[in-house]
């Protein structure tokens, strides 16, 4: 017995201790494959994710709901003051729509008088919102619609009113959406009615920094946010939100997006978008000074 | 089926099948801690960042029962984790994996000493890993997240470990193994 036990650990140690090299360099192979070409890496993050995410929904959606039930529950205990409030809001609004009617008959005016078309390339696929990042440190969503309902990396995302993010990893049937409040999300802005330009930078807190600013000067809080379709990220004139100022004294975008429930998330299909098909896809000229040729991977028929 | 039903599992009942019962509860424990983090409940910022019940999980049973939790299964897991968590996929697996073998090595030793010494040990191999994760990703300048997060993490797993050592034990019957227990293969733990 003894005999034994010596020779099978004699046998054992040594295969462990290789099993465990294997297994480590196996992990940190891909950790630097990750760092050397991103977009593959996060192609194949994206198909597990669509293969493990959709199996867990028939979980995940009741149980979200008898969470939101029971918060839902928790808000009847103040619903007067709920409801005062409420009233007060709606005086408010009511005087509101009144102005957005009278606008909305002279735009209707105006566009008559211009023959307006509205651009019939910028329609929405609809999405429901699967699950969240799943980690304090990243922001972002998983919803039901991949590229089988033709949706692709780096179109923008909405919900009824405001810019929620912009797709990025894309799996058959899921794809994940960077919010603008992730450490990594940066939206290229105009700011109206001054028109200064800016990066609404994200920084894992609820409302984004403004960066980049020509002259701060001119930008004051409640300006609108919209997209300026710089460097192709994004058709231009989608809301963000509006300006707003810390105690700090920095300038941040208050979101329009309701970030508290996202539900249902709008996919809007642009043509244009540039894909990022290869490290720095993004940030890097498409013609590198000094080479002959564009890079096979960005010739003009991708986007 | 009935070696699970049967609390504290009898030293005889320690057989394969109990084994990767358990291996398979591990495995399960893993699912179910993913899915409630992947829920949608949480899509503003927070401010705070639960533990990593996983982890503390993963080294509690390395420390009392390395069988439970074989190298493959800890790989899988934590690389799983690592994709669906939208971390950089593989290097939090890896510097795991080597805390949990790390663990596994001074699992015998650890028998006869304190639950304090214990828990002070552990603390510091996931210390020790959430440096060189944070190192790491800085000096390939990747943004490791924010760092009050990253402590208070830290911080809430510490906090957590006894509580998930106390129900794995209660639940799944994990403790140190003792001289007399034998494992599958009839060798002595």
């Amino acid at each position: 017995m003894a005999q034994d036990r010596t020779n099978s650990e004699d046998f054992t140690g040594p295969l462990k201790r290789l099993l465990l090299a294997v297994l480590l360099l196996c992990l940190l192979g891909l950790f630097l494959l990750w760092r050397i070409d991103s977009p593959r890496v996060e192609r194949f993050r994206a198909q597990i994710v669509d293969a493990v995410v959709p199996n867990m929904d028939w979980a995940m959606a009741p149980v979200t709901g008898a969470v939101n039930i029971l918060r839902d529950f928790q808000s009847y205990q103040n619903i007067y003051e709920q409801n005062q409030e409420l009233r007060r809001e709606l005086r408010k609004m009511t005087a509101w729509k009144e102005a957005a009617l009278q606008l909305e008959q002279e735009n209707a005016r105006l566009r008559d008088l211009n023959n307006v078309q509205l651009d019939p390339r910028l329609t929405f696929i609809t999405g429901v919102v699967l699950a969240d990042s799943g980690s304090p440190f990243r922001q972002s969503v998983l919803i039901n619609v991949g590229s089988r309902d033709g949706i692709v990396d780096g179109w923008a995302t909405m919900d009824g009113i405001g810019l929620v993010g912009r797709i990025s990893g894309v799996g058959a049937n899921t794809s994940r959406v960077i919010l603008l409040t992730d450490p990594t999300s940066r939206i290229p802005t105009v700011i109206q009615p001054s028109g200064q330009r800016a990066l609404v930078v994200g920084d894992n807190t609820g409302k984004p920094f403004i960066e980049f600013l020509e002259n701060p000067d001119l930008v004051r809080p409640s300006d609108r946010i919209v997209t300026s379709g710089d460097g192709e990220v994004f058709p231009p004139g989608l809301l963000v939100g509006q300006v707003e100022r810390d105690a700090g004294g920095r300038l941040r975008a208050g979101l329009a997006a309701d970030y508290e429930r996202l539900e249902f998330l709008r996919v809007l299909r642009d043509h244009g978008a540039r894909r990022v098909s290869q490290p720095g896809g993004l940030i890097l000229p498409e013609e590198l000074p000094g080479a002959d040729e564009p890079a096979p991977d960005v010739a003009p028929g991708d986007g | 089926m009935n070696q699970l039903l049967t609390w504290p599992p009898a030293m005889a009942d320690r057989s394969a099948t109990h084994l990767w019962l358990i291996r398979l509860a591990y495995v399960g424990i893993a699912f179910v801690v993913l899915f409630a983090h992947l829920l949608p409940l949480e899509t503003t910022p927070r401010l705070f960042a639960g533990p990593d019940i996983v982890v503390a999980l993963t080294f509690a049973w390395a420390l009392r029962r390395p069988d439970y939790v074989p190298m493959v299964l800890v790989a899988a897991v934590m690389l799983l984790t690592d994709l669906l968590f939208q971390r950089p996929p593989g290097l939090w697996a890896a510097l795991v994996l080597m805390a949990t073998e790390w663990l596994k090595s001074r699992g015998g030793r650890m028998r006869d000493s304190t639950f304090a010494e214990e828990w002070l040990v552990v603390a510091t191999a996931l210390l020790v890993i959430t440096v060189i994760y944070r190192l790491v990703l800085g000096v390939l300048i990747v943004s490791p997240g924010a760092l009050l997060l990253s402590v208070i993490q830290f911080a809430m797993t510490v906090i957590a470990y006894p509580l998930v050592v106390a129900v794995s034990y209660l639940i799944f019957g994990v403790r140190h193994a003792t001289p007399g227990d034998y494992d599958a293969m009839g060798r002595s733990l």
